[in-house]
């Protein structure tokens, strides 16, 4: 016992430091797995008025270029809403469906964002009071920017696309060939799409969208431009280079994405087939 | 005694304001963003108690952690740092360096930058074994830790001399 004693007060400074290295390797691995049962995020009241504040003050920088975004953006729904008034009745016809419309989406502003690690994260400053739950898809009017990951009542963290651990579901406008997204941790505005078949028609210059079966966004955003394709595991593969069309190193406002249907999706795909 | 413990409670919350608002919002080349934070480990007194310390280094080292939702990466290599620390010490200013009760900004600055860069390129050593977790990229930690290293390196130094006091 005596020797025992005389142990733990002889090495005291190393087996704390033990401790809390093991403590913070295990932080670190379950930051770099894709679940959410983390305790150190950046979600928290006091982080999060911090990085809030740091964004009113760096904000001003960046005025003009969000200015040009959200000008291109209302061009491009003005676009929308012209056809839309052509081939409808007129917009009385969208009041009617409006209360039943497939996706709610809730404007965000991006407080904190990381492009340099393997493993990047975003905070928004909305959270569960905006009705903002987890597994929902956040896009811009350029592209698509993740998937909500842990939230509080007024901050909420997104897993970027710029992450190892995401893999979206992918597909090249125009055909039904379809592929996952990821990312390899080196450059923040290219991804690349993999597991695509040998057979697929694939062109530089082609247009790569969200895919039809994925839940979580809604399908026909474009993400990126196919900039080269090589084949892999011995020729049966296809591995695409996609150039992203949206600049995630330079994100102001972003859109959260909420699907009508997750729910009765989800329901429908875990069904048992019973007798 | 009460003077140093405000100058390190000073310290803590000054370097990780300062690290938060302005460092990392730096961005240059892309992904360089200096480390300064560490300074509050380069600094702490010689005398310590190394209990205190590593515990200090711990929370220093989650703070970040939150902020940059790096998981436990930036406490990891505090803590690294924290322990090599009197190794260190003993390399730069020889074995009786407690008895001479001097203070790491009172010596001169060659071996203060000796110090500095061994610190800085254990910290970033630990750091970016944490982020980048795979042993197959390992080209790319030691290219990480040589830019990012020479960026705090290069702002720790400006920042500890303009600190330092005049020699009368």
């Amino acid at each position: 016992m005596q020797h025992i004693i005389n142990f733990l007060i002889k090495y005291r400074n190393l087996l704390l430091y033990l401790f809390l290295f093991s403590i913070a390797v295990v932080f670190t691995i379950q930051s770099h797995e894709y679940h959410r049962t983390t305790f150190i995020h950046s979600t928290g009241n006091v982080t999060g008025e911090i990085l809030e504040s740091r964004k009113n003050i760096y904000e001003y920088f960046d005025l003009d270029q969000q200015n040009k975004y959200l000008s291109e953006e209302n061009a491009k729904l003005r676009m929308r809403l012209l056809a839309l008034g052509d081939t409808l009745l007129g917009s009385e016809s969208i009041l009617i469906f409006s209360d039943s419309l497939p996706y709610s989406v809730v404007p965000a502003r991006v407080i904190k964002n990381d492009y340099d690690k393997l493993d990047n994260f975003i905070t928004l400053d909305i959270g569960s009071n905006q009705n903002v739950e987890p597994d929902m898809g956040v896009i811009t009017s350029n592209g698509i920017v993740g998937i909500i990951d842990v939230i509080s009542k007024d901050y909420a963290r997104v897993i970027s696309v710029l992450n190892s651990q995401i893999s979206l579901n992918a597909q090249i406008k125009g055909t039904s060939t379809i592929g996952s997204l990821t990312w390899d941790g080196a450059d923040p505005y290219k991804m690349s799409l993999i597991d695509v078949p040998r057979l697929a028609q694939v062109k530089k210059g082609d247009t790569i969208i969200t895919g039809q079966q994925s839940t979580t966004f809604p399908p026909d955003i474009e993400i990126g431009v196919v900039e080269r394709a090589i084949l892999v595991d011995n020729g049966s593969r296809y591995e695409i280079e996609v150039r992203l069309i949206n600049d995630m190193t330079d994100l102001g406002y972003v859109y959260v994405v909420k699907n009508r249907d997750t729910e009765a999706i989800k329901i429908i795909d875990t069904l048992q087939t019973n007798e | 005694m009460n003077n140093d413990i405000f100058k390190i409670a000073f310290r803590f919350v000054g370097l990780l304001v300062i690290q938060v608002f302005v460092m990392d919002q730096i961005n240059f080349l892309g992904f360089i963003n200096p480390m300064i934070y560490i300074l509050f480990i380069f600094l702490y007194p010689f005398n310590n108690n190394r209990l205190l310390f590593l515990i200090l280094a711990f929370l220093l080292g989650l703070v970040m952690d939150t902020f940059q939702d790096t998981g436990g990466a930036h406490a990891a290599a505090c803590v690294t740092l924290t322990i090599v620390r009197p190794y260190l010490l003993k390399l730069v200013y020889g074995e009786s360096y407690v008895m001479k009760n001097i203070k790491v900004l009172t010596t001169g600055i060659d071996r203060i930058l000796l110090f500095l860069c061994l610190c800085v390129i254990i910290h970033h050593l630990v750091f970016y074994s944490m982020i980048i977790f795979n042993m197959s990229q390992i080209l790319e930690l030691l290219q990480l830790t040589l830019s990012v290293g020479l960026a705090t390196i290069t702002v720790s130094l400006t920042i500890l001399l303009l600190i330092k006091p005049r020699r009368s």
